[in-house]
């Protein structure tokens, strides 16, 4: 008898703490998630946009990161309810894209692109200089990295397609170029701040290369 | 030489972005004729023959990729390629942000044209502004019932929807972003089916660029023999060009396809800054291979000619390298973008791109032999045309390239970087922006 | 794969021939000429083409294809060996060896591993890679059961793609993008789903392992032993893994028309419980005194004797029909049940032979469901144009036909049509989905009568479970009526498939484990010559009539075969008294448990990977069960006891080997006339597709005789239709309102598989009583509150689940779990609870 006992491997999960609750990573119910109205709301709207409701997992995660900062587990596991899917797929859609966040990520979004036409143009000297005006560490930027106060999310980043205005950044989801080493500073002060970022660089008001300083094909950068 | 204004026209005039401002320089004149006066073969037919190319990267007849859409009245799909994240590509950014209207019409005709029913325009998550200009000019679209249900009395119903990314290069390539449409990771699907016999949701799907679907209102009024009155017989058209790198107006220029390459670099966009000179060129986004200032500057800026050069029009986006520029490092810089968005999926491309950065690394840092310069080549042999889609090539032709065309180039870095006390002082010999390059990760 | 027309390719310069639109791979394959692949696994669902390992050259097309995902044309020309294509494979080895570590000799995986064999034959030789590799932590628990390496990873989607495609549990996915995409699960969670030790099958390296078998063999000390899986009706071919004569490790045999390739992880983690403390290991009498075999022997055969010598007809006695001894059968092969039946019919003349749980359906009824022109096989799934389900969660009862019906439905657009009391894991693939109150299935059939999607279908598979027999004949005439509407029996591909109670349920019913029906479902008087007093058939009792009997002292003795009434059969309490009041009780157990300790003579069982023997599945076929393992202890092969038992009570039965064995019964089972073991083979064969199935008795042969168990079961044994009203639970007035009706289930976890099983204990279920969330709100109450559930005096306690999609006025338990079991609330009829909460 005693022989025909095997050695049994230590239950892994036990053994991490984490016994495994059979239904944790089913479809969440929604009763069980406790969603806000108008989350649920919003994402049932974007489903209805859509001949197949999962169309909607990239608006509903923008909608989870609205509204929690970042893809929280929780927030993951509401959206998942709404749209019957699992959390586990919804998180893999999110962890598949730059742009959403499965770990905090800050008040207030500065990339910096780094890429060929930017870098052309002094972008690793513009990212050093937010670094340094957000606190940040300026290598643990180029691929994300927190302010000391958990406000601002500085990273390096690809190609924004705005190599017209290199170097540029992507301040809160609005373009901002050329930029000078010195803007930094300031925008990070508007931006805890509260006010309106380097006006006279956002490319919403900037005319076409063609029309700057009126003549077509006239006037340099 | 000026620029040849079609799509860009009235751009300068900030109201154009309402249906208003568009409607008073004559816009949805052609929606109003293609639906009120035209079959659906009819404006496919126009297309065909107005021999409008995409102006996305592949440069495929949009007129004939439309007419593959098998017939029936199974539910046929339209995607606009909006995702534009190729380097050196801002082409679309600047049309939907200043005519977003024109975009719109161009949908709503191809969609008829096509026998679509549902349009997506997938735009990158990045270019949020613009994002908003077309949520408002959607909006403004179905209030005048150019959109919606039984589109202007023609019976024909469209549906559009702006769908933002959330940040992935390859959600440009079309399957990919057919799969990210689906709510799906964007990776790229197999090919065959193609999409416009097997795409979205399993439907025949046409997929175009911004920039072809903004064509196609201004060659349904005034007609493809118009339209082919400009650039050349293989290249008909005008063409949005990005210029950007070291020049001195970086920006979009519209010009008739087939001028002098010359004339964009250093007319248009004010040719090398104070001091500089040109070394090299991106002539079609970083996807193209590299042309030397000397093989390039008097191509014609078309299609075929870009070709013959060995290299591609693509998207149509000059990326100007001049004499301060460090060619291994540009290299390195556009084997990480490849790196960092390779969707993973398949093996050539996932493993090839991370090993070329991590080579081109140890080359920048002088810890390379000229050995592995040759590893460097013979990889990117091994990833160009064994991948699932062809990002991994796009990787792989212009650093193949720079690594041919600039051997010398990579080899002094190699022994320069190697050489303690040359080092410091050759990166501080060229200016600002390469001084921190290639340093760390 | 598409059905086409022969054709014939060239392969490196060989002719070959293959099948319109089948994959290049496969048809390179069958001409011998092979492709290396990482990525592709048909059973998987569409190829993905990722590894691109599979690149050949195709003649007047430019680039390189992936074999794996271009179908064959007429003439097309491939070249598998070119220079080009060479570099290639080289090339994407290469590629595939920059981030795998060089750790062959310490993981699992290593001399059974695709990555390191293609290596060899396909690569370059030497990898040029010289930079760091990725790296993770490792191994780390992917759940308590699979390790998860993911330097070793490949990115060969295949485990993620059985997850998304298979499973259809989409818990395991990629995260991340490009080089830093990794496998895993949400929030680090651990991938618990009933069939995700598939992963470990498919892995093509070392990513994926078994805490259950990491370390404990290499390759090449091992054998692999092909043996079928009794843990269920699934009967799943498998290979046990076996190292020094103990199992090591359950993987997949392939069998298309049983089990596709999968297991369940109760099939594939299990054996652990082979080896538990409990495990009977040697005879035994009351009190636990060990015994020998000749002694435990004497014992039982002595005890009968003397219970089936009183006289029946005397005093005590209000029984028209003789014996004192019954038998119930449970976890038994067929030549074991028929062993049984025959020591009761033959040596003791008792005629009180049962092998179900509660109800059941009587001769005649079984006669028509089993005619051969309703059956179809397992793999008509595949094809059906509609399934419908009807009585029973698979998942839960009868596993791997979960999978098999997703696939159905996603691979062909089979249309589902599901109808039960409980909601089930494939509701959501349903088109439509009837619920009806528990124990009221007859109720619905008029329903599923007018279903468009099951009468416009052409053909037609309907899965239904045992279970609504509990509710008497009328059900099963319900369904017999439906089966005609849908004209099953017309066409070849449609018909019904049972999903039985027990794993071998049919088997045992062919062997002649029922009351009213001997070997081959014969008439009973048959086997009683001595007895049979020309009053017809002689019909023994039903398993409430012998517990009713066992109580009233009517019957003396009885014979458990790997039954346990205290823990699978309704009402628990009526159990208890009944084999209290038993003088002789013998009972044959893998394990102690609360049913051995009543009895007066133990034997100990052999696991399915010990035993020797056939089990009939439920489409019919008959599978052969291989002893793989040693026997633990003192055990004997079980025929051979029961061969024994029958010689102690003056009956040679010449049974004296496993194929002595199975020759008795295929000669007294006349649709089993003439097979033997070379015909069964690794495969199995089902009885209806020999000839001898025309020798299937037909029905309605024996009219009605007095004691005939149709007439008697009308209604009897569960509530007939009339008797509990509409189809939809109504709370009906005079009821309190905070009772609720309850609905029973066997959870998939439920019972020794994961009490006794050290792997799986973390699985076990604790009782949850699954309310709507309207009860819930009318009763105050939330999930995860303690409440106690009962019934006339009996309670239970339980944690609230609430259920969207439980309906109002009902609730459910899960039988068979060691406390709280729901079989202490049930008696036969449909029963009301009070649910109140447990302060703790
Ligand atoms: C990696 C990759 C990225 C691409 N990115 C874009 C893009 O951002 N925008 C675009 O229009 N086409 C892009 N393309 C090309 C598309 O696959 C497709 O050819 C194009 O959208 C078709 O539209 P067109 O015919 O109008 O050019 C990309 C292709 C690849 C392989
Ligand atoms: S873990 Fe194994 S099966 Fe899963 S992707 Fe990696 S290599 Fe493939
Ligand atoms: S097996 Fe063909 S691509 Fe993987």
């Amino acid at each position: 008898m005693e022989e025909l006992v095997p050695e049994l491997p230590v239950d892994p999960a036990v053994d991490k703490g984490r016994v495994p609750d059979r239904s944790s990573a089913e479809i969440p119910e929604l009763h069980d998630v406790d969603c806000p109205d108008d989350l649920r709301e919003e994402i049932e709207e974007r489903m209805s946009r859509y001949p197949d409701r999962k169309s909607a997992s990239i608006p509903a995660l923008w909608a989870v990161q609205r509204r929690y900062g970042w893809c929280t587990p929780d927030g993951i596991r509401q959206a998942a309810a709404v749209m019957r899917v699992t959390p586990a797929y919804l998180e893999s859609v999110a962890s598949f894209y730059d742009l959403l966040h499965t770990s905090p990520a800050g008040e207030h979004r500065v990339h910096v692109c780094t890429n060929i036409s930017c870098w052309m143009r002094g972008a690793d000297d513009l990212l050093e200089a937010f670094a340094e005006a957000a606190g940040c560490d300026p290598h643990e930027a180029r691929h994300g990295a927190l302010s000391p106060d958990g406000k601002v999310f500085l990273s390096g980043f690809e190609c924004l397609g705005a190599c017209d205005i290199a170097p540029m950044a992507s301040i809160d989801e609005r373009y901002f170029g050329p930029l000078e080493a010195a803007d930094a500073a300031t925008a990070i002060e508007q931006l805890v701040a509260g006010g309106e970022v380097l006006p006279e660089k956002s490319l919403e008001r900037r005319p076409l290369a063609g029309d700057r300083n009126g003549a077509r094909g006239g006037g340099d950068a | 030489m000026p620029e040849t204004r079609v799509l860009l026209e009235h751009a300068e005039d900030a109201n154009l972005r309402t249906i208003d401002g568009y409607r008073g320089y004559g816009g949805y004149a052609s929606l109003e004729k293609a639906y009120r006066q035209m079959e659906p073969d009819e404006v496919l037919k126009e297309l065909e023959d107005s021999g409008l190319r995409g102006r996305g990267g592949a440069g495929f007849a949009m007129g004939k990729k439309a007419s593959f859409l098998p017939r029936g009245d199974m539910p046929k799909y339209l995607c606009c390629n909006a995702d534009e994240s190729e380097p050196g590509a801002f082409k679309d950014r600047e049309l939907m942000q200043r005519n977003p209207h024109q975009l719109i019409e161009g949908i709503a005709i191809a969609a008829r044209a096509a026998g679509a029913g549902h349009a997506f325009i997938f735009i990158r998550g990045e270019y949020d502004l613009q994002g908003d200009i077309l949520d408002a000019a959607v909006a403004e679209a179905y209030e005048a019932g150019y959109l919606g249900k039984d589109i202007l009395g023609s019976h024909c119903d469209l549906e559009l929807v702006v769908h933002r990314g959330a940040g992935a290069y390859i959600c440009g390539e079309e399957t990919a972003l057919l799969d990210a449409l689906e709510g799906k990771r964007g990776n790229p699907r197999l090919k065959p089916p193609f999409p416009a016999v097997q795409g979205l949701y399993g439907g025949p799907t046409l997929i175009n660029n911004v920039e072809t679907l903004s064509n196609v209102p201004h060659i349904v009024a005034k007609g493809a023999e118009w339209f082919k009155g400009f650039g050349t017989e293989q290249s008909p058209g005008t063409k949005v060009v990005s210029v950007s790198g070291r020049v001195k107006r970086p920006g979009n220029y519209e010009v008739e396809l087939g001028i002098p390459t010359r004339e964009l670099i250093c007319d248009l966009a004010g040719g090398p800054l104070d001091g500089c000179e040109l070394k090299a060129f991106y002539p079609g986004g970083s996807s193209s291979p590299v042309l030397k200032a000397e093989e390039g500057l008097d191509l014609p800026y078309s299609f075929e000619a870009m070709a013959e050069a060995g290299s591609m029009l693509g998207s149509g986006s000059i990326i100007v390298a001049d004499d301060t520029v460090s060619i291994p490092h540009m290299a390195l810089r556009t084997a990480r973008f490849y790196h960092h968005e390779s969707c993973g999926k398949c093996t050539p491309c996932r493993e090839g791109t991370n090993w070329t950065v991590k080579m081109l690394e140890r080359v920048v840092r002088g810890e390379a032999t000229p050995m592995d310069l040759d590893i460097v080549a013979s990889v990117q042999e091994n990833i160009i045309g064994n991948c699932l889609c062809v990002l991994g090539d796009s990787m792989a032709m212009p650093v193949g390239a720079m690594v041919r065309k600039f051997r010398d180039e990579f080899e002094a870095v190699i022994a320069e970087a190697g050489d303690e006390t040359a080092e410091p002082e050759r990166i501080a010999a060229v200016q600002g922006p390469m001084e921190s390059v290639g340093v760390g990760p | 794969m598409s059905k086409g027309q022969e054709i014939t390719i060239v392969i490196d310069g060989r002719e070959v021939g293959a099948t319109e639109g089948e994959m290049l791979h496969d048809a390179a394959k069958r001409g011998d000429v092979e492709i290396p692949i990482f990525c592709y696994e048909p059973k998987l669902g569409p190829p993905v083409g990722a590894c691109r390992m599979c690149l050949v050259e195709i003649e007047g097309v430019p680039k390189l294809q992936t074999s794996c995902s271009t179908p064959v044309r007429d003439g097309m020309v491939v070249n598998t060996r070119s220079e080009k294509v060479k570099e290639a494979q080289n090339a994407v080895v290469e590629f595939l060896l920059v981030n795998h570590p060089l750790d062959c000799p310490v993981c699992d995986k290593g001399g059974e591993c695709p990555l390191q064999d293609i290596t060899m034959g396909w690569g370059p030789g030497k990898s040029r890679f010289t930079d760091p590799k990725r790296h993770f932590e490792k191994p780390l628990p992917l759940s308590p059961l699979v390790a998860i390496d993911r330097e070793r990873c490949i990115l060969c989607y295949r485990c993620v793609r059985f997850s998304q495609e298979v499973a259809e549990d989409s818990q395991l996915q990629l995260l991340e993008r490009g080089d830093r995409t990794y496998v895993g699960t949400f929030d680090e969670r651990p991938y618990v789903a009933p069939f995700h030790g598939n992963i470990t099958d498919i892995c093509p390296v070392g990513a994926l392992t078994n805490y259950t078998y990491r370390f404990r063999a290499r390759p090449w000390d091992v054998e692999e032993a092909g043996s079928v899986c009794t843990l269920c009706p699934s009967q799943c071919n498998v290979s046990f893994t076996v190292r020094d004569e103990q199992v090591k490790r359950v993987i997949a045999r392939d069998n298309e028309e049983v089990d596709d390739g999968w297991l369940c992880d109760r099939g594939r983690y299990g054996f652990e419980m082979f080896a538990a403390e409990e495990r009977v290991t040697e005879p035994r009498l009351r009190g636990g005194a060990a015994a020998g075999w000749d002694e435990a022997i004497a014992k039982a055969a002595a005890g009968l004797r003397h219970a089936s010598e009183i006289d029946h007809t005397g005093a005590g006695s209000n029984s028209d029909v003789p014996g004192r001894v019954a038998a119930i059968v449970g976890d038994a092969s067929n030549e074991e049940g028929f062993l049984v039946q025959k020591i009761l019919r033959e040596a003791l003349g008792s005629p009180h032979v049962e092998s179900r749980r509660a109800g059941g359906a009587s001769r005649e009824t079984l006669l028509r469901l089993a005619q051969p022109d309703l059956a179809v096989r397992t793999k008509d799934l595949d094809d059906a144009d509609a399934i419908l389900v009807v009585g029973t969660d698979p998942l839960h009862d009868m596993s791997i036909l979960d999978l098999r019906i997703r696939k159905a439905i996603r691979r062909n657009g089979a249309k589902l049509v599901v109808a039960t009391d409980r909601p089930t894991a494939l509701d959501g693939g349903a088109v439509a989905v009837h619920r009806y109150a528990p124990g009221n299935a007859a109720s619905v059939f008029t329903e599923l009568g007018g279903e468009d999607v099951l009468l416009k279908a052409e053909s037609v598979v309907v899965v239904w479970g045992e279970r609504i027999a509990r509710e008497g004949e009328a059900t099963l005439d319900a369904l017999l009526d439906l089966a005609t509407t849908l004209g099953l029996a017309a066409n070849d591909s449609s018909g019904l498939l049972e999903v039985p109670e027990l794993a071998n349920g049919r088997g045992l019913r062919e062997a002649g484990c029922l009351p009213d029906a001997g070997p081959g479902l014969s008439e009973t008087s048959a086997h009683l010559p001595a007895l049979s007093h020309g009053k017809g058939a002689l019909v023994g009792k039903t398993t409430e009539e012998i517990r009713a009997a066992l109580e009233s002292g009517e019957l003396k003795s009885l014979i458990l075969f790997g039954a346990d009434p205290l823990r699978d059969f309704p009402d628990t309490e009526a159990w208890e008294r009944a084999l209290t009041s038993v003088d002789h009780l013998i009972v044959f157990s893998m394990f102690e448990n609360a049913t051995t300790a009543k009895a007066d003579v133990v034997f100990p069982l052999e696991t399915h990977a010990e035993k020797d023997g056939t089990v009939t599945h439920p489409d019919g076929r008959l599978q052969r069960v291989r002893p793989s393992a040693a026997r633990p202890g003192s055990i004997r092969p079980n025929y051979g006891v029961l061969a024994e038992l029958a010689l102690a009570l003056g009956h040679d039965t010449g049974i004296t080997s496993q194929p002595s064995a199975f020759a008795a019964l295929a000669e007294a089972v006349p649709f089993y006339a003439g097979l033997d073991d070379a015909e069964i083979s690794g495969r199995g064969i089902r009885w209806q597709d020999r000839d001898p199935a025309s020798a299937f008795p037909e029905p309605g042969e024996d009219a009605g005789t007095p004691s005939s168990l149709a007439t008697r079961r009308s209604g009897v044994g569960g509530l007939s239709p009339e008797a509990s009203g509409s189809s939809r639970a109504k709370r009906s007035e005079g009821v309190p309102t905070s009772s609720l009706q309850l609905g029973t289930y066997r959870d998939l976890w439920a019972g020794p598989i994961t009490e006794l099983n050290p792997p799986l204990k973390f699985l076990q279920p604790e009782q949850r009583i699954e309310v709507s969330p309207s009860d819930a709100e009318r009763l105050g109450l939330d999930s995860g509150d303690a409440v106690r559930v009962s019934q006339n005096g009996t309670s239970v306690q339980a944690k609230v689940a609430v259920k969207e999609r439980v309906q109002e006025g009902v609730c459910f338990l899960t039988e068979g779990i060691v406390d709280a079991n729901a079989n202490e609330l049930l008696n036969g009829g449909p029963v009301q609870v009070e649910i109140q909460k447990v302060e703790r």
